[in-house]
C-alpha cells in the first residue's frame, strides 16, 4: 500500500501542487521585505505566508477529504431457479454459516434470483437475518438471470464500504449477459467469489422436439414427428393434444419403450378447422425415478390452416356487430365474430391466423398489456391489418391512450390542436398497504393511470408522505402534459401510513372544486388502500356527490387483511365503483378502466354530416364527392398523426378544423384503419340501411388484409440445440425454382421483442435463416417475399420452444462460472471445503473511499483567517492587540469553521484554548495584571491615609508658594522704596503655583505614587529597575529635543536588556 | 519576585489547561446529544437484533426494560439504555403487525394484535399467556384494536377503529363488560382512538386521533371532557397517536403528524411541547408512540427514522 493511499486527502488536479515550489523562492524575498520587523514576527509572518501558499496550491489542486472505510459489504446472490431448487436449504445453511463471527461493522446483503432478481435482505450488520422458511416465494423460476442479480447487487452496495459479491449458482444462465456484468463489476473493483452448486441428473427424460408442418389444408392429415431423449432405457406413455383436446390413441401406440439417446415417434392428425392448429405432446415415464425433472416432458408445435380472407371481429355484444359481419360475408369475406369472453388464448399465434382484426368499440382494459403489445406486433411485424371502430369505449375514451395500439393507428388519441375540449381531472389517493410489495404495485398502477389519461387532463397524486407534513400532493395537481416527469415523481414517492381518508379527500375536494380542477368536466378520484385508514365523515361524501366527483376505491390485499366496508361505502355514496384486488394481476385492468372515466369528454354526442374530402381514396372507390355518406350520431375525438402516409378521407368539419372520421395508413408492414364513429343504433342507424354499407366495409377490410404468398412455397422450421432454423423452398407455378428472392422479416420472440431475421439462399430456390432460441415460447415471423422489388405476399412461420433451457440443463455449467471468477478476480469456493474456510468477510480489499471537496471550506476557514493573521503580525505593533486578533480568529474559526459550537463543552473548550494562546502571546502582561490587581487591593486598603498625606503635601506646597509670592512682593516694595525709577514687578500669574521644574516633578511623582500608580510613561518593570532619577545637571543646558533623544535611547537600551 | 510570578502564572495556566482538557474529554456528566435533551438513541433500519423496520409500539417497565414492536412483526426487549436483550415474533404477522401495547402493573405485556383483531398477552420473556377477542363488531369482538389500558381494579380497556371506533372494557378475567365512547361526542363519533390510558384519578383518557382531540371519561363511560382540535398551536393536536401518564400526573400526548410531544394538565391545558420534525437527533418523524420509562426518562418511537430516542424529562 502506497503512502498516497493512507493520506486523508487527495487532489483532483495535482499539477497545481507545483505552486508549492514558490515557498523556497518566497523566503529570501520575504526576508528582505520584512526586514523592518522584529525577528519573532518575521518568523511568524514567514511561516504564515508559506502555509498560505501551500494551502492555496491545495485549493487550486481541488483538495478533497478522503474518508477511508475498511468495512466490507458482501452481497450473496442465491440461485433460486428450478434447476437448483433442491439446493435451496444448502444455500441458506451456507449463509447462516458465513454469518457466524463476522466483523461487527461488516454488512451482509442477500439477493434471490431466477428470471428476476429480488432483494431478500438489505446490506446490514450482523449477518443473515431471515428466519427459516421466510425466504420470499419468487415467481418465474423457469429461468436464471445472473446478470440481473449482479446489477441489483451493484445498486444495493453502500458506497462507503469495500464490496464483494458471492455467487451461489449452477451457472446455467439462460437470460441476460452475465459476462458484461462481470466486466462491469471488475471495473468497479468488486470481485465475484463463485460458489458452484454441483448437481448432475443421471436419470433424465425430456422431449427434445415436436415437429409439424407450418402450413396445412383443412381436412388434411398433418404429420407430426417427436423426438424423446433419455439417459437410460425407460418406458412410458405418450399423450397427444390437438387444440387443447386429447387425441385418442391405441394403447400400443401410446405406450412406448425408450432407448438411451434420441427416440423418434410419428403420428398423424386431421386438421379439422381453419386458423392455427396447436399440438402438444406429453410423456409420462412408468418409473418416476427415471426422470429427475418432469417439467421438460412436454413439447408443442403449431400449423396454420390456410384460408382466404379470414377476418376476426372482436365485439362486446354480438348483436351490435351483426350488421357488419353479415355485410362482410355478403362480400365473400370470411368473418369470425367473437366476444371478448370467447377470445381464448388470444396470443400472437392466434392473431396471425387472421389477416385482419376488427376491434368494434372495445375498451383497452379487456386486453392485457402483453396482448396490446402483441396486437401492435401483429400489425407492424406480420403485415396484418387492424381496424378500430369507434364508440364510447374506443380510442381515447376507451383508455387506449399511451398503449402500443395508439402507435400503430393513423390517429393520435389525444387532442393536440388548440380547440377547447372539456378536460378531465383525476386524483389518485395512495395509502400504504401492509401486504408485500403493495406500495410497489400502487406506484406501477399510478403510472399506468398517467399513461391512460390524456395530456390535456389534470392529474394529482395524494399520499401520506414520508416528508414532514403528512398528507401531501406527491404529484402536484396539474396538467398531465409532461407524463415522464409525472411518472418519475411517482417513482420517487414514498407512501406512508395515512391515518384517515378524510384529510386527503378534503385536499382532493378543494382542488377539484375551487382549485385548478374546478372547470374539469369529469372529476374522478381513485383510492388505493388496504382500508385500515379511518373512514371519512358522511358530510364529506355528500359534498363529493353534490360536486359530481366520483370516487372509486380499490382494496388491495392478497391474502392479507382488507377492511372493505369503509371503501365500499365511499364508492357507493359517491357513485364510484369498488374493487377488491385479490392479486396484483387484476390491478392494471382496474386502473385503466377507472382512469379512462375522466376521458369521457372526448366523446361528441351530437349528430353531424360526415364530409368526404378525398373521394379518390382507395377505400372509397365507388363513392364520389357529391355522394354523401349517411349522417352519424356522434364520434370520439382524435387527431390525425402528422405523417404524410396518413389519409383522412372522411371527416367531421367544424369551425375548429376537421376531425377524422375515417383515417388509414400503412404502419411498417401492416395497415390500420380508424373509424371514430359507429354503425350501431346510437350513432349509426342511417349507416346500416345505407345501400353501400357492405361494399364500403368490404373495401375497408380488404385494404387492410395481409396478402398470403402463393401456396407453392414450402416452409418448415426446426430447433437445433439453442438455434432455431426456418427453411423456405420457393417454386413458381411451373414448379421451377425461384431464385434471387428477397425475404424480409422480423422475428417476434416470446417476450414480444423483435429481431430482424436474415435469409440466405443456400441452394436453388432454397432459403434459410437462423436465430437463437434462448427463451421458451413461440417464435413467430411473417416473411415478406419480394421478387425484383415486387411483393409476392407473406409467408407465416414460426416454432415453439416447449420449455426453458433451464429444464434441459443436466449439470452445472462450470465453464461459465470459471469465466466469471476469472474476469472479476474472485475466488473459486467449493461448498465441500466448508463455509467457515471461505472467510468471505476477510478484509483483503482496498478500503472504500468517500471523497468530499473541501477547497471552499479551506478558503473560508483556513486561508482567509491565516491571511488576516499575516496582516496583523506585520501591522499590529502591540503584542496585546495581536493576541486579541489571534484570539478572535481562533474563536470564530473553531466555532463556525470546525463546527465546535454545537455542544457546550465544545464552546467552552474553544474559549479556553483561545485564551491560553492569547495569554501565551501577551505573557508579559500576566505579571503587571497580577500586580495591578494585588496593588489595587493594597492601595484600596490604604487609600484614606495616603490621600490625607497627599492633601497635606498639597497644602504645604500652597503655603510655601504663598510665602514665596509675598517675599517677592515685599522685595519689590523695598526696591520701589529705594529707587523710584526702578520697575515694579507685577504678579506673574503664570508662576502663581509654579514651584520650579524639579520640585514639581518630585511632588507630582509622589502624588502619583501615593495613589498607587506608576509614573507616567513608565512600565512596571521600567520603574522597578529604573535608574536613579535624572540629576539636575543632566537636564541642565540641554534642549528639549536632546532630552527626548536621550530618553529614547535609554528606553531602547532598557528594552534590549529586557529581551 | 519576577521568577516567583512566572512560576505562579505557569501554574495557573497549567491548571486552566488541565481543566479545559478535563471538560473537553472527560466531562462533568454525559452531555445531551441534542440541545433539546435527547440523552440516548437506539436502533437503525434493519432486521437484526436491535434494528427496527418502522417501529410503532412501545411499552416500558417503570424500572426495567423497554419493549418495542415494529413492522417485522417482532417485539424486542431492550435495557433502559437501549441494549438489546431479546426478541420474539408475533405468532402470525402476514396480514399486518401490532400498533399498540401496554404493560400491566403485574408485568404482563398486552399487545394489540391489530390486524388479527385480538389482544395477546405475553410475559416479559415473550411466552404467550393468553389471547382474547375475535373479528367482529359485537360485544367481545374487535376490529383493528389499537391500544390497551388498565385501571386500579385490573379492568382492561381496549381501543379499536375502522367502522367500529370505540373502547371496550373487559374484566380482569378477560370477560367483556361494556362499550365506552360508542356514541357521538360533540357530534363526532370516535375516529381512530389510537391511545388509551387510565390516570391516577381513575379516569380514562382517549386519544381520538382522527378527530385530533383528547377525551376524558369516567371508568363507566361517562364523558368528562373533550379538548383539542386540529392545529399546531399549544392545546391543538395533529393526530394524537399515543398517551402516557407522566410522573407528575400530567398527560403526555404523542402527535403522529404533529411530530411532537405535548403535555396536558388534567383540566385540558397544554403545559409543554417538545420536538420538531426531522432526521437529526432531537428531531422526530411520524412518531407512533412515547412512554415514560426507567429513570423517569421518555422513550419516543421515532417511526420513520427507525429508532427510539431517549429524552431527559
Amino acid at each position: 500500500m502506497t503512502l498516497a493511499l493512507s493520506l486523508p486527502f487527495s487532489f483532483e488536479e495535482p499539477t497545481w501542487l507545483w505552486l508549492v515550489l514558490l515557498v523556497p523562492v518566497l523566503i529570501p524575498a520575504s526576508l528582505r521585505s520584512l526586514a523592518g520587523l522584529d525577528p519573532v514576527r518575521r518568523v511568524f509572518s514567514l511561516i504564515t505566508r508559506s502555509v498560505l501558499i501551500i494551502l492555496l496550491a491545495a485549493c487550486l489542486a481541488g483538495v478533497e477529504h478522503v474518508k477511508r472505510n475498511r468495512d466490507l459489504t458482501v452481497m450473496v446472490l442465491m440461485d433460486r431457479s428450478h434447476s437448483v431448487q433442491m439446493l435451496e436449504d444448502v444455500q441458506e445453511e451456507y449463509l447462516r454459516e458465513i454469518s457466524k463471527d463476522i466483523p461487527p461493522n461488516d454488512k451482509l446483503g442477500v439477493i434471490s434470483f431466477a428470471r428476476n432478481a429480488y432483494l431478500e435482505q438489505l446490506p446490514m450488520r450482523g449477518g443473515y437475518h431471515i428466519p427459516p422458511d421466510r425466504l420470499s416465494q419468487i415467481p418465474d423460476i423457469d429461468r436464471s438471470d445472473i446478470a440481473s442479480a449482479m446489477r441489483l447487487a451493484m445498486a444495493m452496495f453502500p458506497h462507503d464500504t469495500a464490496k464483494r459479491v458471492v455467487l451461489l449458482t449452477d451457472g446455467n444462465d439462460n437470460m441476460g449477459d452475465v459476462l458484461t456484468e462481470a466486466r462491469r463489476a471488475k471495473a468497479d473493483g468488486i470481485p465475484v467469489d463463485v460458489v458452484p452448486l454441483w448437481y448432475e441428473h443421471k436419470n433424465e427424460i425430456y422431449i427434445d422436439r415436436l415437429l409439424a408442418p407450418t402450413y396445412a389444408e383443412e381436412g388434411e392429415q398433418v404429420p407430426l414427428r417427436m423426438v424423446i431423449k433419455s439417459e437410460r432405457r425407460a418406458s412410458g406413455t405418450l399423450s397427444l393434444y390437438h387444440n387443447g383436446e386429447q387425441v385418442p390413441m391405441a394403447p400400443e401406440d401410446a405406450h412406448v419403450e425408450l432407448q438411451p439417446g434420441g427416440n423418434t415417434f410419428f403420428s398423424k392428425l386431421t386438421a379439422r378447422s381453419t386458423g392455427d392448429q396447436r399440438y402438444e405432446v406429453y410423456f409420462r415415464p412408468d418409473d418416476e425415478t427415471m426422470d429427475a425433472v418432469s417439467i421438460n416432458n412436454k413439447a408443442s408445435a403449431f400449423s396454420f390452416v390456410q384460408t382466404s380472407s379470414n377476418v376476426l371481429l372482436v365485439t362486446m355484444d354480438r348483436l351490435f356487430d351483426l350488421p357488419l359481419a353479415r355485410a362482410l360475408e355478403s362480400e365473400n369475406i370470411r368473418v369470425d365474430v367473437k366476444t371478448v369472453d370467447e377470445l381464448e388464448q388470444f396470443d400472437l399465434l392466434r392473431m396471425m391466423s387472421y389477416s385482419t382484426i376488427v376491434l368494434a368499440n372495445i375498451p383497452a382494459n379487456v386486453f392485457t398489456d402483453q396482448q396490446h403489445e402483441q396486437l401492435a406486433r401483429y400489425v407492424k411485424d406480420t403485415g396484418s391489418g387492424l381496424i378500430m371502430l369507434g364508440g364510447d369505449e374506443a380510442f381515447g375514451a376507451g383508455g387506449w391512450i399511451g398503449t402500443p395500439i395508439e402507435d400503430v393507428m393513423p390517429v393520435s388519441f389525444e387532442i393536440k390542436h388548440k380547440r377547447v375540449i372539456p378536460r378531465g381531472a383525476l386524483v389518485l389517493i395512495m395509502h400504504s398497504c401492509e401486504v408485500p410489495r403493495g406500495n410497489y404495485y400502487g406506484k406501477e398502477m399510478a403510472k399506468k393511470s398517467v399513461d391512460t389519461i390524456s395530456s390535456r387532463d389534470y392529474i394529482g397524486v395524494l399520499a401520506y408522505s414520508f416528508s414532514p407534513g403528512g398528507n401531501t400532493w406527491e404529484v402536484p395537481f396539474g396538467l398531465n402534459t409532461n407524463k415522464a416527469a409525472v411518472k418519475s415523481r411517482i417513482d420517487r414517492m414514498q407512501i406512508g401510513d395515512m391515518p384517515d381518508f378524510a384529510s386527503t379527500m378534503r385536499m382532493a375536494y378543494k382542488e377539484l372544486t375551487s382549485g385548478k380542477g374546478k372547470d374539469a368536466a369529469q372529476k374522478h378520484v381513485i383510492i388505493l388502500s388496504d382500508g385500515d385508514a379511518a373512514p371519512p365523515p358522511p358530510k364529506l361524501l355528500d359534498d363529493y356527490k353534490k360536486a359530481k366527483i366520483t370516487v372509486s376505491t380499490i382494496a388491495i390485499g392478497w391474502g392479507g387483511h382488507v377492511m372493505t366496508r369503509t371503501m365500499q361505502d365511499i364508492a357507493k355514496k359517491t357513485g364510484g365503483k369498488f374493487y377488491a384486488a385479490r392479486s396484483p394481476r387484476a390491478l392494471p385492468q382496474i386502473f385503466v378502466k377507472e382512469s379512462k372515466i375522466v376521458r369521457r369528454p372526448l366523446i361528441v354526442d351530437e349528430p353531424f354530416q360526415p364530409q368526404i374530402v378525398q373521394a379518390a381514396n382507395e377505400l372509397l372507390s365507388g363513392l364520389d364527392y357529391n355522394e354523401q355518406v349517411p349522417r352519424l350520431g356522434g364520434m370520439v375525438l382524435t387527431s390525425p398523426k402528422p405523417n404524410p402516409n396518413v389519409q383522412m378521407p372522411i371527416v367531421r368539419a367544424t369551425k375548429d378544423g376537421n376531425d377524422p372520421v375515417l383515417a388509414h395508413w400503412q404502419c411498417e408492414l401492416g395497415k390500420t384503419v380508424a373509424f371514430t364513429s359507429g354503425y350501431w343504433p346510437r350513432w349509426g342507424e342511417h349507416w346500416t340501411v345505407w345501400p353501400k354499407f357492405a361494399k364500403f366495409w368490404a373495401q375497408v377490410v380488404r385494404w387492410t388484409m395481409r396478402q398470403e404468398a402463393p401456396a407453392n412455397f414450402d416452409v418448415y422450421s426446426k430447433i437445433d440445440g439453442d438455434r432455431g432454423r426456418i427453411v423456405v423452398d420457393a417454386l413458381d407455378k411451373d414448379a421451377s425454382f425461384l431464385n434471387f428472392l428477397q425475404l424480409q422479416t422480423r422475428l417476434v420472440g416470446p417476450d414480444n421483442r423483435t429481431a430482424p431475421l436474415q435469409f440466405y439462399q443456400t441452394g436453388p430456390g432454397h432459403y434459410e435463416a437462423e436465430f437463437s432460441v434462448e427463451k421458451a415460447g413461440e417464435y413467430l415471423a411473417a416473411v415478406q417475399v419480394y421478387e425484383s422489388g415486387r411483393s409476392r405476399g407473406t409467408i407465416r412461420t414460426g416454432l415453439t420452444v416447449p420449455f426453458s433451457p433451464e429444464y434441459r440443463e443436466l449439470g452445472t455449467n462450470e465453464a461459465l462460472l470459471r469465466r466469471i471468477q476469472e474476469i472479476t478476480g474472485g475466488r473459486w469456493l467449493e461448498l465441500a471445503e466448508g463455509p467457515r474456510e471461505h472467510d468471505v468477510f476477510r478484509h483483503d480489499l482496498p478500503p472504500a473511499e468517500a471523497k468530499k471537496p473541501v477547497w471552499d471550506w479551506m478558503l473560508a476557514w483556513l486561508i482567509l483567517p491565516l491571511f488576516l493573521f499575516d496582516v496583523s503580525v506585520r501591522r499590529l505593533a502591540s503584542w496585546l492587540a495581536l493576541s486579541i486578533v489571534v484570539e478572535a480568529l481562533l474563536i470564530v474559526v473553531l466555532l463556525v469553521g470546525f463546527e465546535m459550537r454545537f455542544t457546550w463543552w465544545g464552546v467552552l473548550g474553544v474559549f479556553v484554548l483561545a485564551e491560553l494562546i492569547g495569554w501565551t502571546m501577551r505573557w508579559r502582561y500576566i505579571g503587571p495584571l497580577f500586580d495591578y490587581l494585588t496593588h489595587t487591593v493594597t492601595a484600596l486598603a490604604t487609600t484614606g491615609e495616603r490621600s490625607r498625606t497627599a492633601l497635606e503635601q498639597l497644602k504645604d506646597t500652597r503655603e510655601r508658594l504663598r510665602e514665596d509670592l509675598e517675599e517677592q512682593r515685599a522685595e519689590a516694595l523695598r526696591r520701589l522704596a529705594g529707587s523710584a525709577d526702578a520697575e515694579v514687578p507685577g504678579i506673574d500669574r503664570t508662576r502663581r503655583f509654579d514651584v520650579g521644574d524639579q520640585r514639581a516633578k518630585e511632588e507630582v511623582g509622589d502624588l502619583t505614587e501615593a495613589l498607587g500608580g506608576a509614573r507616567a510613561g513608565e512600565t512596571y518593570k521600567e520603574r522597578r529597575r529604573a535608574p536613579a532619577p535624572a540629576t539636575k545637571d543632566e537636564g541642565e543646558g540641554e534642549s528639549a529635543t536632546e532630552r527626548l533623544l536621550k530618553a529614547k535611547r535609554r528606553a531602547q537600551r532598557d528594552m534590549k536588556k529586557e529581551d | 519576585m519576577r521568577c516567583h510570578i512566572r512560576i505562579r502564572s505557569a501554574l495557573r495556566s497549567g491548571t486552566l489547561l488541565c481543566f479545559a482538557w478535563f471538560m473537553l474529554f472527560v466531562g462533568c456528566e454525559r452531555p445531551a446529544l441534542s440541545p433539546n435533551g435527547v440523552v440516548g438513541v437506539f436502533g437503525s433500519l434493519g432486521l437484526g437484533d436491535g434494528d427496527f423496520h418502522y417501529p410503532r409500539a412501545i411499552a416500558a417497565e417503570p424500572n426495567g426494560s423497554v419493549f418495542v414492536a415494529d413492522k417485522t412483526g417482532r417485539i424486542q426487549r431492550f435495557s433502559a439504555d437501549g441494549a438489546f436483550e431479546l426478541s420474539w415474533h408475533m405468532p402470525e404477522y402476514e396480514k399486518g403487525m401490532p400498533v399498540g401495547m401496554s404493560l400491566h402493573p403485574d408485568g404482563r405485556l398486552f399487545v394489540a394484535d391489530t390486524h388479527y383483531h385480538r389482544v395477546m398477552v405475553f410475559d416479559r420473556d415473550g411466552n404467550q399467556l393468553a389471547a382474547f377477542g375475535e373479528l367482529g363488531m359485537g360485544p367481545g369482538q374487535f376490529q383493528l384494536p389499537t391500544d390497551i389500558a388498565f385501571d386500579a381494579e385490573g379492568n382492561i380497556y381496549v381501543g379499536e377503529y375502522t367502522e367500529n371506533d370505540r373502547i371496550t372494557k373487559w374484566s380482569p378475567d378477560l370477560e367483556f363488560v361494556q362499550v365506552i365512547g360508542g356514541d357521538p361526542i360533540e357530534d363526532k363519533r370516535l375516529n381512530r382512538p389510537a391511545g388509551v390510558i387510565v390516570d391516577d384519578e381513575q379516569t380514562l383518557w382517549v386519544a381520538d386521533a382522527c378527530n385530533h382531540r383528547l377525551l376524558r371519561f369516567t371508568l363507566d363511560g361517562e364523558l368528562l371532557m373533550a379538548v383539542g382540535h386540529f392545529g399546531n398551536a399549544p392545546g391543538e393536536m395533529r393526530y394524537p397517536y399515543d398517551l402516557c401518564l407522566a410522573p407528575d400526573k400530567t398527560i403526555l400526548v404523542c402527535e403522529y403528524l404533529g411530530n411532537r410531544l405535548q403535555w396536558f394538565s388534567k383540566d385540558g391545558r397544554s403545559l409543554r411541547i417538545w420536538g420538531v420534525s426531522g432526521r437529526e437527533v432531537g428531531q422526530i418523524f411520524d412518531p407512533w408512540g412515547a412512554t415514560y420509562g426507567p429513570g423517569g426518562r421518555i422513550y419516543v418511537v421515532d417511526s420513520l427514522n427507525n429508532r427510539v430516542q431517549i429524552v431527559r424529562p
